[in-house]
């Protein structure tokens, strides 16, 4: 049973995760999940500062308001002239410094690092069970997972044609009456709550390498959003099920195993796509080569 | 010019199946690494040898720490599984796969407690509703810990240092095994009682020893301040560049105030730790040899973590001796 509910975390992360990736990938901002995992640490400080204790609560929510605070921030450098890179690099490294610069002025004598109270461990989800009614619900990290994702299809669902033009072409959007802005910012709201709600379930890397990898590879395969979408979905459950089966071989860590997976998986579309892959262009050339002799 | 075409649909074909090829090759190469793979996952751990019809409680226990205490009190009614190595930084530690099932077979969980497990201890927590987990450091009181006065709620978790407040842990581990297996807890009591009386011996010797350096010069200076109970315990001044945190970052200030007082008074050694880096420990003895005095890098000394299991420092009394002597000969 815990290795079912850790594939199935890891699986709903992964997918959640590959989903948004993709928008982020077409909008160059793949870095986004790296950078809400460095800027959130003035908020674990702040709300440390004012509840005085470690419980997951205060700290999931300080890291939430910041989240939000640095997707924002993000968005609105973006929006005005910043490139999307450095938006996200003054971000996220100007809330880690002022976050770095509390601890040492307040917190130096308390263990206070993201690591320590914040992130999540995927090897100890099956342990961390929710109760309803008195009935034992399986672990609180599927359902908290399952919730943001059901949030981010049923919103993307609902809105799709507009998220994929916003995405694709801005400036036709926006010239054909879409709210362009509000359909970033929310995008963006629920970039934030999925790394969130997914840093505190699983730990950073795990999420950090969802959010680019799955959908990285998923480019290499289409021409199509709906198609990537699901490729991209597909390629995080893979990760998770071989993930697991490779920590499981190598008694090693869980996260780490399925973000290596996910690295394994872009190499064999890099090297194989139908379209773009390397060893699929090298034949072409070579057939190219034989006929014009 | 039709043998020119056939030639070129010939090769034409012979690349296309070698593209084929490649891909079934794949495919069956990763089939077959998945076979392999849940093959070996649900290869059982190899079970515990039951001693003519007693039961071997298994224990899993996190830090060495705590696994040497629950195999001197145990004894041969218990068989330890130690999740953290030697020289690993538990704030820092990583779960593996095993991990889960080495936590999930254990009969009763020892760990040490005060957040030293960081998220762990949560789970630990959650986890006593269903089997026994003890924290060995449950019955430390608020009179015995140490904490920021800005955060009373957080004490410093490495009270190992302090031999007389490892003994309570000690008699914590006693009473708890005594609780849950009734039918030995006589032979509990004894291993528990030869047991203090080492740490009891452990715990002159260190003050014995120390006491012998001037106190003037008896300043521990090293990189991380786990060494603040072993200083109140044994009447030593320790200085540190870090927080508790092996995150937190040391300020400039920090080291130039430590270089002053290393000149001030004299001091002989400062100390790099196990866990530890030495680069940071190394700035401080460079900043001091620009301003003429030299000072040595003392050895190294164990704190989050013991040595290599079959090493004299590989249990918790060879540690401890060997942190006091290198203390001692340094510092002399």
């Amino acid at each position: 049973m815990n290795t079912f509910w850790i594939i199935l975390t890891g699986a709903l992360v992964a997918a959640s995760c590959g989903f948004l990736g993709c928008f982020l990938i077409l909008r160059r901002m793949a870095m986004l999940g790296d950078a809400i995992s460095h800027s959130i640490l003035p908020g674990i400080v702040i709300a440390f500062l004012l509840s005085g204790s470690r419980d997951i609560l205060p700290m999931l929510i300080g890291a939430a308001v910041v989240g939000l605070l640095t997707v924002f921030i993000v968005q609105l450098l973006s929006q005005n002239g910043v490139k999307a890179d450095a938006a996200i690099g003054v971000t996220f490294t100007a809330l880690f410094s002022v976050g770095v610069v509390l601890v040492s002025l307040y917190t130096a004598q308390v263990d206070l690092d993201l690591d320590c109270v914040l992130y999540g461990e995927i090897a100890y989800v099956p342990w961390d069970t929710w109760q309803w009614g008195g009935i034992d619900m399986g672990p609180r990290a599927a359902w908290g997972i399952g919730g943001v994702f059901l949030l981010s299809l049923l919103l993307v669902g609902l809105f799709f044609k507009q998220f994929k033009l916003c995405s694709f072409d801005p400036a036709l959007a926006a010239a054909i009456g879409i709210p362009v802005v509000f359909f970033h910012y929310l995008l963006m709201t629920l970039v934030s709550f999925t790394t969130v709600a997914a840093f505190e379930s699983v730990g950073a890397i795990l999420v950090v390498a969802m959010l680019v990898v799955p959908s990285a590879t998923a480019y290499l395969l289409t021409e199509k959003l709906h198609v990537m979408l699901f490729i991209s979905m597909g390629v995080g459950v893979l990760c998770s099920v071989f993930g697991y089966l490779l920590a499981s071989w190598m008694d090693s860590s869980i996260a780490g195993s399925m973000t290596a997976v996910s690295g394994l998986l872009f190499l064999l579309a890099f090297l194989f796509s139908p379209r773009h892959g390397m060893v699929i262009r090298m034949l072409a050339r070579r057939r190219m080569r034989l006929g014009t002799n | 010019m039709s043998k020119d075409k056939i030639f070129e649909e010939g090769q034409l074909l012979s690349a296309k199946t070698t593209y084929q090829r490649v891909l079934k090759g794949t495919f069956y190469s990763v089939l077959t690494a998945a076979f392999l793979l849940t093959g070996c996952g649900t290869k059982e751990e190899p079970a515990t040898k039951p001693a003519a019809g007693e039961t071997v409680w298994k224990v899993t226990a996190t830090t060495g720490m705590v696994a040497d205490i629950v195999k001197e009190v145990g004894g041969e009614h218990v068989e330890v599984t130690q999740l953290m190595g030697a020289g690993v930084d538990p704030h820092l530690y990583k779960a593996s796969e095993g991990d889960i099932k080495r936590i999930d077979q254990a009969d009763i969980i020892f760990y040490s407690g005060l957040h030293l497990e960081g998220k762990m201890v949560e789970i630990f927590e959650k986890m006593s509703a269903k089997k026994p987990v003890k924290a060995v450091t449950a019955s430390l009181t608020r009179e015995h810990l140490l904490a920021d006065p800005a955060a009373p709620e957080s004490p410093d978790p490495h009270v190992w240092f302090d031999v007389s407040l490892w003994m309570k842990a000690v008699e914590q581990v006693r009473d708890d095994l005594a609780a849950f297996d009734a039918a030995h807890a006589s032979s509990y009591q004894a291993n528990a009682e030869r047991y203090l009386q080492e740490l009891k011996e452990l715990d002159d010797y260190a003050r014995e020893q120390l006491g012998s350096i001037p106190k003037e010069q008896r300043v521990l200076v090293t990189a991380h301040d786990a060494f603040q109970y072993f200083g109140r315990g044994y009447d030593v001044e320790v200085m540190g560049l870090q927080g508790i945190s092996t995150a937190s970052e040391y300020g400039l200030k920090d080291v130039q105030t430590l270089v002053d007082t290393l000149v001030e008074r004299k001091i002989k050694a400062v100390f790099v730790e196990s866990s530890v880096p030495k680069r940071s420990i190394e700035a401080v003895v460079q900043g001091a040899a620009a301003k003429n005095h030299t000072v040595a890098i003392g050895g190294e000394l164990f704190s989050d973590a013991m040595g290599e299991p079959g090493t004299p420092e590989g249990n918790y009394i060879g540690m401890v001796r060997h942190n006091v002597d290198t203390i001692v000969n340094a510092l002399k």
